[in-house]
Protein backbone atom coordinates (compact mmCIF):
# COMPACT_ATOMS: atom_id res chain seq x y z
CA UNK A 1 0.00 0.00 0.00
CA UNK A 2 1.40 3.43 -0.79
CA UNK A 3 3.23 5.44 2.11
CA UNK A 4 0.97 8.35 1.99
CA UNK A 5 -1.88 6.43 2.06
CA UNK A 6 -0.98 4.08 5.07
CA UNK A 7 0.37 7.40 7.16
CA UNK A 8 -3.21 9.07 6.42
CA UNK A 9 -5.35 6.03 7.62
CA UNK A 10 -3.08 5.19 10.51
CA UNK A 11 -3.74 9.09 11.34
CA UNK A 12 -7.67 8.39 10.95
CA UNK A 13 -7.39 5.30 13.79
CA UNK A 14 -5.09 7.28 16.10
CA UNK A 15 -8.09 10.00 16.20
CA UNK A 16 -10.20 7.21 16.70
CA UNK A 17 -8.42 5.92 19.32
CA UNK A 18 -8.13 9.31 21.25
CA UNK A 19 -11.80 9.72 20.74
CA UNK A 20 -12.65 6.41 22.71
CA UNK A 21 -10.36 7.16 25.01
CA UNK A 22 -11.77 10.29 25.96
CA UNK A 23 -15.40 9.20 26.06
CA UNK A 24 -16.13 5.45 26.51
CA UNK A 25 -12.98 4.58 27.94
CA UNK A 26 -12.17 7.77 29.94
CA UNK A 27 -11.00 7.31 33.32
CA UNK A 28 -13.01 9.22 34.79
CA UNK A 29 -16.26 7.19 33.10
CA UNK A 30 -15.05 4.02 33.33
CA UNK A 31 -12.71 3.96 36.31
CA UNK A 32 -8.41 3.68 36.79
CA UNK A 33 -8.48 0.20 35.36
CA UNK A 34 -8.86 0.88 31.95
CA UNK A 35 -6.64 -0.25 29.06
CA UNK A 36 -4.36 2.55 27.55
CA UNK A 37 -5.20 2.15 23.77
CA UNK A 38 -3.50 4.90 22.73
CA UNK A 39 -0.29 3.45 23.77
CA UNK A 40 -0.71 0.03 23.07
CA UNK A 41 -0.80 1.89 19.34
CA UNK A 42 1.98 3.07 19.98
CA UNK A 43 3.61 -0.09 20.59
CA UNK A 44 1.87 -1.34 17.16
CA UNK A 45 3.56 1.63 15.08
CA UNK A 46 7.07 0.81 16.68
CA UNK A 47 6.56 -2.97 15.84
CA UNK A 48 4.95 -2.19 12.00
CA UNK A 49 5.27 0.91 10.29
CA UNK A 50 7.92 2.50 8.78
CA UNK A 51 10.07 4.76 10.94
CA UNK A 52 9.68 8.28 9.62
CA UNK A 53 5.93 8.27 9.76
CA UNK A 54 5.32 6.04 12.64
CA UNK A 55 8.16 8.60 14.56
CA UNK A 56 5.77 11.26 13.77
CA UNK A 57 2.36 9.68 14.35
CA UNK A 58 3.78 8.65 18.07
CA UNK A 59 4.81 12.08 18.56
CA UNK A 60 1.21 13.07 17.40
CA UNK A 61 -0.65 10.33 19.51
CA UNK A 62 1.15 12.01 22.76
CA UNK A 63 0.47 15.34 21.46
CA UNK A 64 -2.85 14.75 21.74
CA UNK A 65 -3.04 12.90 24.78
CA UNK A 66 -1.40 16.04 26.47
CA UNK A 67 -4.08 18.08 24.44
CA UNK A 68 -7.15 16.28 25.99
CA UNK A 69 -5.69 15.44 29.83
CA UNK A 70 -5.45 19.51 30.42
CA UNK A 71 -3.09 20.83 28.06
CA UNK A 72 0.32 19.52 29.20
CA UNK A 73 3.36 20.47 28.64
CA UNK A 74 4.47 17.70 26.56
CA UNK A 75 4.76 15.15 28.92
CA UNK A 76 2.97 12.33 27.08
CA UNK A 77 4.43 13.78 23.80
CA UNK A 78 7.94 13.08 24.48
CA UNK A 79 7.30 9.93 26.60
CA UNK A 80 5.52 7.82 24.22
CA UNK A 81 8.02 9.11 21.84
CA UNK A 82 10.79 7.05 23.79
CA UNK A 83 8.79 4.47 24.15
CA UNK A 84 8.02 4.54 20.56
CA UNK A 85 12.01 4.80 20.08
CA UNK A 86 13.05 1.98 22.48
CA UNK A 87 10.47 -0.27 20.85
CA UNK A 88 11.43 0.77 17.54
CA UNK A 89 15.07 -0.17 18.13
CA UNK A 90 14.58 -3.49 20.03
CA UNK A 91 11.54 -5.21 18.22
CA UNK A 92 14.22 -6.93 15.98
CA UNK A 93 15.46 -8.66 18.51
CA UNK A 94 12.51 -10.04 20.35
CA UNK A 95 10.04 -12.96 18.59
CA UNK A 96 6.71 -10.68 19.20
CA UNK A 97 4.52 -13.57 17.12
CA UNK A 98 4.41 -14.94 20.56
CA UNK A 99 1.77 -13.54 23.38
CA UNK A 100 3.63 -13.94 26.40
CA UNK A 101 6.71 -12.38 24.69
CA UNK A 102 4.31 -9.83 23.50
CA UNK A 103 2.40 -9.12 26.58
CA UNK A 104 5.44 -8.02 27.79
CA UNK A 105 6.61 -5.58 25.59
CA UNK A 106 3.37 -4.41 25.90
CA UNK A 107 3.85 -4.36 30.13
CA UNK A 108 7.26 -3.26 29.83
CA UNK A 109 6.46 -0.04 27.76
CA UNK A 110 3.06 0.93 29.65
CA UNK A 111 5.81 0.85 32.66
CA UNK A 112 8.73 2.74 31.00
CA UNK A 113 6.28 5.47 29.74
CA UNK A 114 5.03 6.29 33.40
CA UNK A 115 7.86 5.68 35.18
CA UNK A 116 8.97 8.83 32.46
CA UNK A 117 6.35 10.64 33.85
CA UNK A 118 6.11 9.12 37.16
CA UNK A 119 9.84 10.92 37.85
CA UNK A 120 9.35 13.89 36.43
CA UNK A 121 6.33 14.27 38.84
CA UNK A 122 8.93 13.26 41.48
CA UNK A 123 11.32 15.95 40.45
CA UNK A 124 8.55 19.09 40.02
CA UNK A 125 7.08 17.68 43.34
CA UNK A 126 5.29 20.62 43.62
CA UNK A 127 3.09 20.32 40.27
CA UNK A 128 0.50 18.80 42.38
CA UNK A 129 -0.32 15.05 40.13
CA UNK A 130 -0.53 12.18 42.16
CA UNK A 131 0.29 8.97 40.63
CA UNK A 132 1.53 5.83 42.73
CA UNK A 133 3.54 3.34 41.23
CA UNK A 134 0.83 0.77 42.18
CA UNK A 135 -1.03 2.68 39.62
CA UNK A 136 1.67 1.73 36.82
CA UNK A 137 1.74 -1.79 37.44
CA UNK A 138 -2.33 -2.15 37.57
CA UNK A 139 -1.90 -0.17 34.06
CA UNK A 140 0.80 -2.28 32.86
CA UNK A 141 -1.14 -5.47 33.37
CA UNK A 142 -4.58 -4.23 31.61
CA UNK A 143 -2.73 -3.02 28.33
CA UNK A 144 -0.85 -6.42 28.17
CA UNK A 145 -4.36 -8.59 28.54
CA UNK A 146 -6.34 -5.82 26.56
CA UNK A 147 -3.57 -5.43 23.93
CA UNK A 148 -1.87 -8.84 22.97
CA UNK A 149 -5.30 -9.68 21.29
CA UNK A 150 -6.31 -6.26 19.84
CA UNK A 151 -1.99 -6.47 18.78
CA UNK A 152 -2.81 -9.54 16.90
CA UNK A 153 -5.97 -8.18 15.58
CA UNK A 154 -4.19 -5.16 14.11
CA UNK A 155 -1.89 -7.00 12.94
CA UNK A 156 -3.58 -9.41 10.39
CA UNK A 157 -5.62 -6.57 9.06
CA UNK A 158 -2.30 -5.01 8.63
CA UNK A 159 -0.82 -7.89 6.85
CA UNK A 160 -4.00 -8.03 4.83
CA UNK A 161 -3.36 -4.19 3.80
CA UNK A 162 0.27 -4.33 3.21
CA UNK A 163 -0.86 -7.37 0.16
CA UNK B 1 17.11 3.99 11.90
CA UNK B 2 20.80 3.81 12.22
CA UNK B 3 21.01 6.96 14.10
CA UNK B 4 18.19 5.98 16.64
CA UNK B 5 20.19 2.52 17.06
CA UNK B 6 23.68 3.87 17.80
CA UNK B 7 21.81 6.73 20.24
CA UNK B 8 18.74 4.89 21.47
CA UNK B 9 19.70 5.59 25.21
CA UNK B 10 21.29 9.02 24.58
CA UNK B 11 18.47 9.75 22.95
CA UNK B 12 15.79 8.87 25.69
CA UNK B 13 18.16 10.42 27.85
CA UNK B 14 17.88 14.40 25.85
CA UNK B 15 13.95 13.57 25.70
CA UNK B 16 13.67 12.83 29.69
CA UNK B 17 15.97 16.22 30.19
CA UNK B 18 13.48 18.06 27.53
CA UNK B 19 10.32 16.58 29.32
CA UNK B 20 11.32 17.96 32.71
CA UNK B 21 12.13 21.79 31.33
CA UNK B 22 8.98 21.48 29.42
CA UNK B 23 7.08 20.26 32.80
CA UNK B 24 8.99 23.12 34.48
CA UNK B 25 6.84 25.83 33.29
CA UNK B 26 4.38 26.85 35.82
CA UNK B 27 1.23 24.85 34.68
CA UNK B 28 -1.25 27.82 35.88
CA UNK B 29 0.85 30.30 34.04
CA UNK B 30 1.22 28.42 30.80
CA UNK B 31 -0.04 30.01 27.50
CA UNK B 32 -3.14 28.00 26.42
CA UNK B 33 -2.96 30.63 22.86
CA UNK B 34 -1.28 27.43 21.55
CA UNK B 35 -2.96 26.84 17.85
CA UNK B 36 -1.88 23.11 17.53
CA UNK B 37 -3.79 22.49 20.90
CA UNK B 38 -6.86 24.53 19.83
CA UNK B 39 -6.58 22.21 15.93
CA UNK B 40 -6.70 18.96 18.28
CA UNK B 41 -9.34 20.19 20.40
CA UNK B 42 -11.49 20.64 17.14
CA UNK B 43 -10.29 17.79 15.55
CA UNK B 44 -11.89 15.47 18.02
CA UNK B 45 -14.58 17.64 18.72
CA UNK B 46 -16.71 15.87 15.89
CA UNK B 47 -15.94 12.53 16.84
CA UNK B 48 -16.07 13.05 20.65
CA UNK B 49 -19.60 14.72 19.46
CA UNK B 50 -20.92 11.22 17.45
CA UNK B 51 -19.76 9.03 20.56
CA UNK B 52 -21.49 11.19 22.76
CA UNK B 53 -24.75 11.19 20.54
CA UNK B 54 -24.72 7.41 20.25
CA UNK B 55 -23.93 6.70 23.81
CA UNK B 56 -26.47 9.20 24.90
CA UNK B 57 -29.30 7.61 22.97
CA UNK B 58 -28.25 4.33 24.27
CA UNK B 59 -28.59 5.22 27.81
CA UNK B 60 -32.14 7.10 26.77
CA UNK B 61 -33.13 4.32 24.92
CA UNK B 62 -32.54 1.81 27.99
CA UNK B 63 -33.96 4.33 30.39
CA UNK B 64 -37.32 4.94 28.42
CA UNK B 65 -37.32 0.90 28.18
CA UNK B 66 -36.98 0.69 32.67
CA UNK B 67 -39.46 3.39 32.57
CA UNK B 68 -42.22 1.73 30.23
CA UNK B 69 -41.85 -0.78 33.01
CA UNK B 70 -43.40 1.32 35.33
CA UNK B 71 -45.56 3.45 32.96
CA UNK B 72 -49.10 2.41 34.28
CA UNK B 73 -48.86 3.52 37.78
CA UNK B 74 -46.14 6.00 36.59
CA UNK B 75 -49.34 7.45 34.09
CA UNK B 76 -51.80 7.64 36.66
CA UNK B 77 -50.17 9.88 39.49
CA UNK B 78 -48.73 11.62 36.62
CA UNK B 79 -52.32 12.79 35.60
CA UNK B 80 -53.11 13.76 39.13
CA UNK B 81 -49.89 16.03 39.13
CA UNK B 82 -50.64 17.58 35.37
CA UNK B 83 -54.11 18.59 37.64
CA UNK B 84 -51.76 20.08 40.63
CA UNK B 85 -49.39 21.33 38.50
CA UNK B 86 -52.08 24.03 36.23
CA UNK B 87 -53.77 25.31 39.24
CA UNK B 88 -50.09 26.24 40.12
CA UNK B 89 -49.23 27.71 37.00
CA UNK B 90 -52.04 29.55 36.50
CA UNK B 91 -51.53 30.78 40.67
CA UNK B 92 -47.71 31.45 39.36
CA UNK B 93 -48.90 33.59 36.22
CA UNK B 94 -50.40 36.02 38.88
CA UNK B 95 -47.59 36.30 41.36
CA UNK B 96 -45.55 36.81 38.48
CA UNK B 97 -47.17 39.72 37.02
CA UNK B 98 -47.97 41.17 40.42
CA UNK B 99 -44.03 40.57 40.21
CA UNK B 100 -43.05 42.71 37.26
CA UNK B 101 -45.91 45.19 38.65
CA UNK B 102 -44.17 45.68 41.67
CA UNK B 103 -40.18 45.28 39.50
CA UNK B 104 -41.41 48.05 37.56
CA UNK B 105 -42.81 50.32 41.06
CA UNK B 106 -39.25 49.74 42.49
CA UNK B 107 -37.53 50.41 39.16
CA UNK B 108 -35.54 47.14 39.49
CA UNK B 109 -33.33 46.11 37.31
CA UNK B 110 -33.81 42.20 35.93
CA UNK B 111 -30.41 41.80 34.55
CA UNK B 112 -27.71 39.28 35.82
CA UNK B 113 -24.71 40.08 36.44
CA UNK B 114 -23.43 37.91 33.94
CA UNK B 115 -24.25 36.18 30.62
CA UNK B 116 -24.35 32.25 30.76
CA UNK B 117 -23.84 29.65 27.95
CA UNK B 118 -25.42 25.89 28.64
CA UNK B 119 -22.98 23.48 27.47
CA UNK B 120 -23.16 19.51 27.31
CA UNK B 121 -20.39 17.18 28.44
CA UNK B 122 -19.30 15.81 25.28
CA UNK B 123 -16.01 13.93 26.74
CA UNK B 124 -12.76 13.40 29.68
CA UNK B 125 -9.28 13.38 30.08
CA UNK B 126 -8.01 10.24 28.49
CA UNK B 127 -5.00 9.49 31.38
CA UNK B 128 -5.18 8.53 34.46
CA UNK B 129 -2.68 11.02 35.15
CA UNK B 130 -4.82 14.33 35.01
CA UNK B 131 -8.03 12.47 35.14
CA UNK B 132 -10.40 15.57 36.71
CA UNK B 133 -10.86 17.27 33.38
CA UNK B 134 -13.52 16.82 31.50
CA UNK B 135 -14.67 18.66 27.55
CA UNK B 136 -17.80 20.74 26.75
CA UNK B 137 -19.05 21.24 23.73
CA UNK B 138 -19.10 25.09 23.19
CA UNK B 139 -15.92 27.00 22.84
CA UNK B 140 -14.49 30.07 21.59
CA UNK B 141 -17.29 30.57 18.42
CA UNK B 142 -19.76 30.96 21.62
CA UNK B 143 -17.80 33.23 23.40
CA UNK B 144 -15.82 30.84 25.60
CA UNK B 145 -12.61 32.08 26.04
CA UNK B 146 -10.15 30.74 29.11
CA UNK B 147 -10.37 31.00 32.68
CA UNK B 148 -14.14 31.67 32.62
CA UNK B 149 -15.70 29.67 35.38
CA UNK B 150 -18.22 26.56 35.08
CA UNK B 151 -20.78 25.74 37.15
CA UNK B 152 -23.96 23.63 37.29
CA UNK B 153 -27.37 24.19 39.08
CA UNK B 154 -26.10 22.91 41.97
CA UNK B 155 -22.45 24.72 42.32
CA UNK B 156 -19.01 25.60 41.01
CA UNK B 157 -17.97 22.92 38.41
CA UNK B 158 -14.31 24.39 37.90
CA UNK B 159 -13.03 26.74 34.78
CA UNK B 160 -11.90 26.51 31.44
CA UNK B 161 -8.66 25.88 30.25
CA UNK B 162 -8.58 25.53 27.24
CA UNK B 163 -11.06 27.38 24.12
CA UNK B 164 -11.11 25.87 20.68
CA UNK B 165 -13.24 27.21 18.23
CA UNK B 166 -15.99 24.05 18.86
CA UNK B 167 -15.04 22.94 22.30
CA UNK B 168 -13.35 23.69 25.57
CA UNK B 169 -11.57 21.88 27.90
CA UNK B 170 -12.88 22.35 32.20
CA UNK B 171 -10.61 21.95 35.05
CA UNK B 172 -12.35 20.40 37.77
CA UNK B 173 -12.22 21.83 41.03
CA UNK B 174 -11.13 18.57 42.11
CA UNK B 175 -7.78 18.56 40.33
CA UNK B 176 -4.68 18.90 41.82
CA UNK B 177 -4.10 22.41 39.93
CA UNK B 178 -7.41 23.93 41.05
CA UNK B 179 -7.86 26.23 43.51
CA UNK B 180 -10.59 28.81 44.62
CA UNK B 181 -10.66 31.27 47.08
CA UNK B 182 -13.71 30.76 49.70
CA UNK B 183 -15.51 31.21 52.35
CA UNK B 184 -17.29 29.32 55.27
CA UNK B 185 -20.68 30.45 54.58
CA UNK B 186 -22.07 30.66 57.96
CA UNK B 187 -18.41 32.38 59.58
CA UNK B 188 -16.90 34.23 56.95
CA UNK B 189 -13.68 32.40 57.63
CA UNK B 190 -11.32 32.48 54.40
CA UNK B 191 -9.15 30.03 52.58
CA UNK B 192 -7.93 28.53 49.32
CA UNK B 193 -10.50 25.40 48.18
CA UNK B 194 -8.00 22.66 46.52
CA UNK B 195 -8.20 19.37 44.14
CA UNK B 196 -7.02 16.33 45.91
CA UNK B 197 -8.54 14.15 42.86
CA UNK B 198 -11.61 12.54 44.57
CA UNK B 199 -12.68 15.91 46.79
CA UNK B 200 -11.42 19.31 47.31
CA UNK B 201 -10.09 20.09 50.41
CA UNK B 202 -9.66 23.98 52.16
CA UNK B 203 -6.35 25.09 52.94
CA UNK B 204 -4.92 28.05 54.80
CA UNK B 205 -7.84 28.81 57.45
CA UNK B 206 -6.80 30.33 60.11
CA UNK B 207 -6.47 28.80 63.44
CA UNK B 208 -9.03 31.24 65.31
CA UNK B 209 -11.54 30.32 62.83
CA UNK B 210 -14.87 28.67 63.49
CA UNK B 211 -15.66 26.09 61.26
CA UNK B 212 -17.47 22.71 62.06
CA UNK B 213 -18.58 19.66 59.90
CA UNK B 214 -21.25 20.22 57.53
CA UNK B 215 -20.72 24.04 57.12
CA UNK B 216 -21.24 24.94 53.49
CA UNK B 217 -18.31 26.79 51.35
CA UNK B 218 -18.91 29.43 49.12
CA UNK B 219 -16.27 31.22 46.99
CA UNK B 220 -15.24 34.77 47.93
CA UNK B 221 -14.58 35.74 43.82
CA UNK B 222 -11.17 37.44 45.06
CA UNK B 223 -9.41 34.88 42.86
CA UNK B 224 -10.61 36.68 40.02
CA UNK B 225 -11.81 34.00 38.43
CA UNK B 226 -15.36 32.72 40.20
CA UNK B 227 -18.50 34.84 41.04
CA UNK B 228 -18.83 35.67 44.77
CA UNK B 229 -21.30 34.12 46.55
CA UNK B 230 -21.50 30.11 44.43
CA UNK B 231 -21.67 27.36 46.72
CA UNK B 232 -18.68 25.17 46.47
CA UNK B 233 -19.19 22.19 48.69
CA UNK B 234 -19.37 20.91 52.16
CA UNK B 235 -16.89 20.81 54.84
CA UNK B 236 -16.84 16.77 56.00
CA UNK B 237 -14.08 16.70 58.28
CA UNK B 238 -11.31 19.22 60.08
CA UNK B 239 -7.76 19.20 61.29
CA UNK B 240 -4.72 21.00 62.03
CA UNK B 241 -2.49 22.20 59.60
CA UNK B 242 0.58 24.08 61.12
CA UNK B 243 -0.50 27.09 61.99
CA UNK B 244 -3.65 26.65 59.98
CA UNK B 245 -6.73 24.91 59.70
CA UNK B 246 -7.58 22.30 56.85
CA UNK B 247 -10.94 21.07 56.16
CA UNK B 248 -11.78 17.98 53.61
CA UNK B 249 -14.77 19.33 51.43
CA UNK B 250 -17.10 17.40 49.62
CA UNK B 251 -18.28 19.23 46.03
CA UNK B 252 -21.67 20.03 45.66
CA UNK B 253 -21.97 19.20 42.26
CA UNK B 254 -21.92 15.48 41.86
CA UNK B 255 -18.67 16.00 39.69
CA UNK B 256 -18.71 11.95 38.44
CA UNK B 257 -22.03 11.92 36.11
CA UNK B 258 -21.49 15.84 35.00
CA UNK B 259 -23.49 15.93 32.02
CA UNK B 260 -24.72 19.49 31.81
CA UNK B 261 -22.83 22.91 32.77
CA UNK B 262 -23.39 26.15 32.55
CA UNK B 263 -20.08 28.26 31.70
CA UNK B 264 -20.20 31.99 33.15
CA UNK B 265 -18.76 34.54 30.35
CA UNK B 266 -16.75 36.48 33.18
CA UNK B 267 -13.50 37.22 31.59
CA UNK B 268 -10.78 37.72 33.79
CA UNK B 269 -10.28 41.22 32.54
CA UNK B 270 -13.74 41.81 33.98
CA UNK B 271 -12.80 40.52 37.24
CA UNK B 272 -9.95 43.12 37.59
CA UNK B 273 -11.89 45.52 36.44
CA UNK B 274 -15.48 45.00 38.08
CA UNK B 275 -13.62 43.50 41.18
Amino acid sequence: MNKTVTFVSLLLVSVLIITVQSTLLSPRNAGHLIPDLNLIFIVFLAVYSETRGGFLLAAGNGYMMDVLSGNLPGTFTISRLSAYILVRTSSNHVYLKKALVLGLVIFLSTIFTWTFILTIIRIKSDAGFQLSFGDIILQGLVNSVVGVPLFWAAGRIHARFQK
Amino acid sequence: MGFFKRRTILIVLVLFFIAIQLFSLDLRERNSQNPVSKLVLNITYYPQMAVSGVTDKAVSAWRDYIDLMHVNEENKRLREELLALRQEKFESAEIKAQNARLKKLLDFKDVSLYPVVSANVIGASPSILRSQVVIVDKGAADGITEGMPVASYNGIVGRILLASDKSSEVLLITDPVSAVDAYIHRTRARGIVKGVGSGCVMEYIENKSDVSVGDKVISSGKDGFFPKGVIIGTVTDISPSGSFISAGVSPHVDLNSLEEVVIIQKSVNNVVLNE
